[in-house]
């Protein structure tokens, strides 16, 4: 008695343990919060919205695409290659099931990295045939490994029988051997599609820009702060497959019909049911994926047709709304890609394995990008827009743009210091609070090495380019010492963080600042005395670019007025486009000291320069590690 | 007269809505050899694991030498059992196989090599030792769950069809075998079979169960010679079973014919089962004989010859030494000590049950 | 006849071998090119050599740790489970294994991400430890809470294969065990045990490879401030342009994968796999 207690309690232990995160999914996709902190209230408008957001529906649809050929690819030549090597001679057949298992043992991320250098060896631009491509490579083995134990089961005596009942082999194996293996063949197939449906790393590494499957469409929203409609499709998503197996269970089971004694009726209805559940739903889910995929690629169009634009730009950092009226107006098609440091941005543009026409860098970057000729100068006729940038801001772009021959100015800002009102003891100036023991755990940082070093520097009191040695290093020995207090090291989480309490101090751009405090007023700006950084992003058009005129039409668009308005509404960044300043409705907002500062707070401030490949390498060398430790 | 060792009290066990065993009362006696003999589905494997403890009764008792037992775990009781499928431990050799009881028991080293020794010289695997139990073939893996099983020196030996998987020559010598086993160990067995010909050669005592219930105990003769109804008559051996009419005592009327018998009690002009071995068919001249009949069907069996004869509109089966070429005419003569009389079957349960499962 | 059935049959393997020979073996032949050249292409060590920097041997260390951790907690909790489910009823069996395969159709990554909200200083679970006046749980963003992931993205393939070897246990040998006197702690160490150990080693590979070389996990529940080994090598293609030096360190950590296969390989003479 005690003994079955225990199992049932251990059974449900582990179902809470394994159902717990779901079911929090489940509940923040009712949230009529953005923020996954805060609970705003019950809502469905994130489900309606998920069908109208493109971006998701198109990493929907390609994620079953993808799930659907690979699987069937795979289970075409898998199969057929179990076969084959079922009738190797031992040595060969050791051989091969040694390879087979080989992607299958290997870690994703070697599996992954594989197949992108060889991608890139032979020059195949990475797209979606590459993640298919690799898809089938991991599903293949997968397909084998579920047909070979039937095979080997198979009855070599059947299949014998049937040639000597007249039967060529060929007919003797469809109408044989085959239903006898289809059991390890359907298997392996849905074995295939589940593993490529849920795949992240393989993906991560092979595909390329404006394709997405969910995990990396998911993946590139975590850093941000998920949109609450990937919750609502996850949930769909499960309750279907829930649906699906509890459909296929209730289905009376063969077997018992033959047992019983029912009548006829009974036995209809039972062959109905189950022919309907097991049948004719899948081959329904089967046939709305492919219609629906086919749909969906033929609208987006992200194969064929040359008109498009490759757009490389921040995380959230360009209102979806301009892009569809681009589009509109245009015709143009936009491929929006998003990065979350120019770090991780400039090795893509360096090695042009992927030719972008429009990318938005900061400041230093940009420098280090015209030093090492990687840009287009730009031909200002096609961007009459431009005379609504402010001078000052021109003027300021010429400190790593010298001539403004090669960017757009797109958005500035400030770095500063978002703090908790609520909780912490007294307001702060000082870059010192972040490392106050009062406040371990309490403190995030920028997950960024020039503004982590600028912060230790300017706190030093040294300039945040600083390449001497002896100052660099005080300052990662600084940061060292911080490690313990910081939280956490994020880039754009930092906003939700703040927003719901969960730390009392953050390194913020001033954007993210505006933003927070709409969201939880108890959040203040301010901008240490010892000084920080201000900083310009702007739009350049890479040198290997193959739509430049279209890159320009775009940087055109972005610089008018209402635009440039509407995007300030959306992100709450800095816009350095004068006219569109004077469009925004809030005077507030207009006037706002943390969007628009004066002059005498930004003296103190310094703009990044591009310090050289070799000072590049040391700054990096020293944040991993500061970043191990 | 050996006493009782193992009472079996009211038991009755159902799977759900499936009656599997229906209100038995059974008892098994010291050093006998009683064999559970019925069809599949009889409800003798679900009586020999309520024996064994891997089943527990709904209700009703099992009493061993006196103590109830019909809750105590297997692993408690003073019994084992030599599975069907042998059920021998595959990630252990022949020797530690043997040795496992003995192990548990906390015996010595020197004990239990004496006695590995003792049993495979007992089942006539010497030197199997250290083989494992995939390299051996079903008889021989079968002499080995019995080498388990009886080292740990039980009371009472439970067999669950344990000659199923073998050739005939071979379940033969291993019949004899079980029986010297027995003899010389003087252990009780309680052995489950389908096979009546295998219940017949070994048992002292049969109980042929049906549909869970008891159809009839006895000794093999008593089952064969006189089974008490139409079930046990068609299921022990083969036989001629008549729907026929008992005139009165001493006299029954077979196929419109009436045949002097033995059995007395069962009333005037009433229905009965009456039961002819095929054996005890005597093909005479046709004058002879008190019915007349044709051969329609003659096959040599070796140890006799089996003979069909169509006579007032029955087919008899007929094992004679005699041949008879299809299409004689030839008369049928019983001896009347060899009619057997029974009642009619009052219920479902008792009826026959066809031969096809 | 027979000689020219095989023959056809061999044949049928073609495209898989071209397949497997382009997109398998030669990409492992990438890696181990990168790893064992330099920029300019002569052969040298340092890639290899890259991983004995105290950062990146840190980094090699606590992935070894955490997975190893991880692995056996999912075994301790796995093989209970296994036991439990292989003992129900044959017809509600399946239902309730696919209960506990269910969670790996939702997706991983928000799986994981999930478990960022359960944790988080004002997360779920810290209101409800909140609620009782409990102290709050505060592993976010620490190792615990890696290896809480690990553990938790990686349990179902510890207990697939561990049911499946359990389930196939004939019952007449158990049966067999407790008929000769053992009791069940008894019939499980000699019997249970020993005959489950294929399926032991088929799950804690399935669980080690992957936990030992993630990145994800770590990234999302580690705040970015715990680096292991996946983030290093993930970090230096993605973010770095030293491909050697990532593919000298990949190279490194295939001799732990290439090891486990030997394992396998010893544990599975037929070939088959013992996970289906």
């Amino acid at each position: 008695m005690i003994k079955k207690t225990l199992q049932r309690f251990y059974l449900i232990f582990i179902i809470i343990l394994l159902y717990a995160p779901i079911i929090t999914l489940m509940a923040l996709s009712f949230n009529s919060s953005k923020s996954r902190a805060k609970w705003g209230g019950f809502t469905t408008k994130w489900y309606v919205r998920l069908f109208q957001d493109d971006q998701i529906m198109n990493a929907l649809y390609t994620t079953l695409e993808i799930a659907l050929l690979s699987a069937l690819i795979a289970t075409l030549l898998g199969t057929a290659g179990a076969i084959g090597i079922h009738a190797f001679r031992r040595k060969y057949r050791t051989l091969m099931m040694g390879v087979t298992n080989i992607p299958m043992l290997n870690a994703d991320i070697v599996t992954g990295i594989s197949l992108m250098l060889l991608f890139i060896a032979f020059r195949f631009s990475l797209g979606f045939s590459t993640i298919l491509v690799a898809h089938i490579t991991f599903n293949i083995p997968y397909v084998i490994l579920s047909v070979m134990p039937r095979l080997k089961q198979t009855n070599i005596n059947t299949y014998e029988a049937a040639l000597d009942l007249g039967a060529s082999p060929l007919y003797a194996f469809f109408k044989v051997v085959f239903p006898d293996i289809l059991p390890g063949v359907s298997s392996g197939f849905l074995l295939a599609f589940t593993m490529s449906l849920d795949d992240f790393v393989i993906t991560h590494f092979t595909k390329g820009p404006g394709v997405d499957t969910l995990s990396t469409k998911i993946y590139s929203e975590v850093r941000k702060g998920i949109r609450p409609e990937i919750y609502a499709l996850s949930t769909i998503m499960f309750l279907s497959v829930l649906l699906l197996l509890v459909l296929v269970n209730i289905a009376p089971d063969e077997k018992e019909d033959r047992r019983k004694i029912l009548s006829a009726a009974t036995v209809r209805r039972h062959k109905i049911s189950r022919f309907l559940l097991r049948k004719v739903i899948p081959a329904t889910i089967i046939a709305v994926v492919t219609v629906g995929g086919i749909f969906y690629s033929l609208k987006s169009d992200r194969t064929g047709g040359d008109n498009q634009v490759i757009v490389y730009n921040w995380g959230e950092y360009l209102d979806p709304e301009a892009i569809e009226i681009f589009e509109e107006e245009t015709g143009i098609n936009v491929v929006y890609e998003e990065f979350e440091t120019n770090e991780i941005m400039y090795p893509k543009i360096q090695s042009g394995a992927i030719a972008y026409d429009v990318v938005c860098p900061s400041d230093y970057m940009i420098e280090r990008m015209i030093k090492n000729d990687l840009l287009a100068e730009i031909n200002y006729d096609n961007i009459p827009n431009i005379k609504n940038i402010g001078d000052v801001y021109m003027e300021q772009s010429r400190q790593f743009d010298p001539d403004n021959k090669y960017s757009v100015p797109y958005l500035w800002g400030t770095v500063g210091i978002l703090y908790n009102k609520k909780l912490v003891d007294e307001p702060i100036d000082s870059w010192s609070v972040l490392w106050d023991e009062k406040y371990k755990d309490s403190i995030l940082m920028q997950d960024s090495v020039r503004d982590a070093f600028g912060v230790a520097l300017k706190y030093l009191g040294y300039s945040l380019n600083s390449t001497d040695l002896d100052e660099l290093t005080a300052a990662q020995k600084l940061l060292i010492e911080q490690k313990p207090l910081v939280q956490a090291y994020v880039v754009d989480q930092v906003r939700d963080k703040m927003i719901g309490n969960e730390a009392a101090i953050g390194v913020i751009y001033s954007g993210e600042a505006i933003y927070t405090q709409l969201e939880n007023p108890d959040l203040e700006y301010v901008i240490p005395k010892e000084g920080s950084n201000i900083w310009i992003d702007s739009l350049v058009i890479p040198k290997n670019a193959k739509h430049k005129e279209n890159a320009e039409a775009f940087i055109n668009f972005i610089c008018r007025p209402e635009i440039a308005k509407m995007n300030f509404d959306y992100i709450t960044y800095s816009i350095p486009n004068d006219a569109g300043r004077e469009l925004i409705e809030e005077p507030a907002l207009r006037n706002s000291k943390i969007a628009f500062p004066d002059a005498k707070e930004l003296e103190r401030c310094e703009t990044f320069k591009f310090l050289g490949d070799e000072n590049d390498a040391v700054y990096n060398e020293m944040w991993r590690e500061v970043k191990s430790r | 007269m050996s006493n009782k060792l193992i009472d079996i009290v009211n038991v009755s066990k159902s799977y759900g809505e499936n009656l599997v065993l229906n209100d038995l009362n059974l008892y098994i006696r010291e050093n006998e050899f009683l064999t559970l003999l019925g069809p599949s589905g009889c409800g003798k494997t679900t009586l020999l694991r309520i024996l064994g403890g891997f089943e527990s009764p709904n209700t009703g008792k099992v009493i061993f030498d006196g103590i109830d037992i019909t809750e105590l775990a297997p692993n408690k009781r003073q019994l084992n059992t030599v599975f069907q499928k042998y059920a021998l431990f595959p990630n252990m050799t022949i020797a530690d196989n043997i040795a496992f009881g003995l192990k548990i028991k906390g015996k010595s080293k020197s004990y239990i090599e004496d006695k590995i020794r003792y049993a495979l010289k007992l089942v006539n695997l010497d030197g199997f030792d250290l083989r494992m139990p995939d390299s051996l073939s079903g008889g021989q893996q079968q002499r080995i769950a019995i080498a388990r099983a009886i080292v740990n020196e039980p009371k009472v030996l439970l067999l669950d069809e344990p000659l199923g998987a073998l050739d005939l020559k071979l379940r033969q010598d291993m019949q004899y075998e079980l029986i010297r086993l027995k003899n010389e160990l003087g252990i009780t067995f309680v052995y489950v079979t389908h096979d009546q010909e295998e219940a017949l050669t070994m048992s002292d005592t049969i109980v042929v169960m049906n549909q869970g219930n008891i159809q009839q105990i006895g000794t093999p003769e008593d089952i064969y010679n006189e089974p008490q109804n139409a079930f046990v008559a068609d299921f022990i051996g083969e036989s001629n079973i008549f729907s026929a009419i008992m005139v009165e005592d001493k006299l029954v009327k077979i196929q419109g014919v009436k045949f002097p018998c033995v059995d007395t009690g069962f009333g005037k002009n009433k229905p009965v089962d009456a039961v002819i071995r095929p054996e005890d068919v005597d093909l005479v001249k046709p004058k002879k004989g008190l019915m007349q009949g044709i051969v329609t069907s003659l096959i040599f069996k070796g140890v006799h010859y089996e003979m069909d004869v169509m006579a007032n509109g029955y087919e008899w089966l007929v094992h004679s030494t005699d041949m008879f070429p299809v299409g004689t005419e030839v008369g049928i003569k019983v001896d009347p000590f060899d009619i057997q009389i029974m009642k009619k079957p009052e219920s479902e349960d008792a009826e026959a049950v066809s031969i096809e499962e | 006849m027979k000689n020219k059935d095989r023959k056809v049959k061999r044949l049928l393997a073609g495209p898989y071998v071209i397949w497997a020979v382009g997109f398998i073996i030669i990409p492992l032949l990438m890696i181990f090119y990168y790893g064992l050249t330099d920029k300019e292409g002569y052969f040298t060590f340092i890639n290899l050599a890259k991983i004995t920097t105290p950062e990146n041997l840190k980094s090699l260390g606590l992935a070894l740790l955490l997975s190893l951790i991880s692995t056996v907690i999912c075994l301790i909790l796995a093989y209970p489970l296994c036991m439990v489910l292989s003992n129900l009823k044959v017809n509600k069996s399946s239902f309730i294994v696919l209960i506990f395969i269910l969670p790996m159709w939702m997706n991983f990554l928000l799986r994981t991400l999930a478990w960022q909200n359960l944790l988080e200083r004002n997360g779920i679970i810290n209101i409800v430890l909140g609620f009782f006046h409990l102290p709050a749980l505060e592993i976010i963003n620490t190792p615990y809470a890696i290896i809480l992931g690990m553990v938790y993205d990686f349990l179902p393939f510890m207990v697939l294969p561990i049911y499946n070897v359990l389930s196939k246990i004939d019952k007449d040998l158990i049966a067999a065990a407790r008929d000769l006197g053992a009791n069940s702690v008894q019939t499980f160490l000699r019997i249970i045990l020993p005959l489950s150990v294929p399926g032991i080693i088929s799950g804690v590979t399935m669980v080690f490879v992957p936990a030992l070389t993630t990145f994800v996990i770590s990234d999302l529940l580690g705040g970015s401030k715990i680096l292991l080994i996946g983030n290093v090598i993930e970090q230096e293609f993605k973010q770095g342009s030293n491909w050697n030096a990532g593919s000298g360190m990949s190279l490194v950590l295939m001799i732990f994968i290439i090891f486990s296969m030997a394992l396998i390989a010893k544990y599975d003479k037929d070939g088959e796999g013992t996970a289906f």
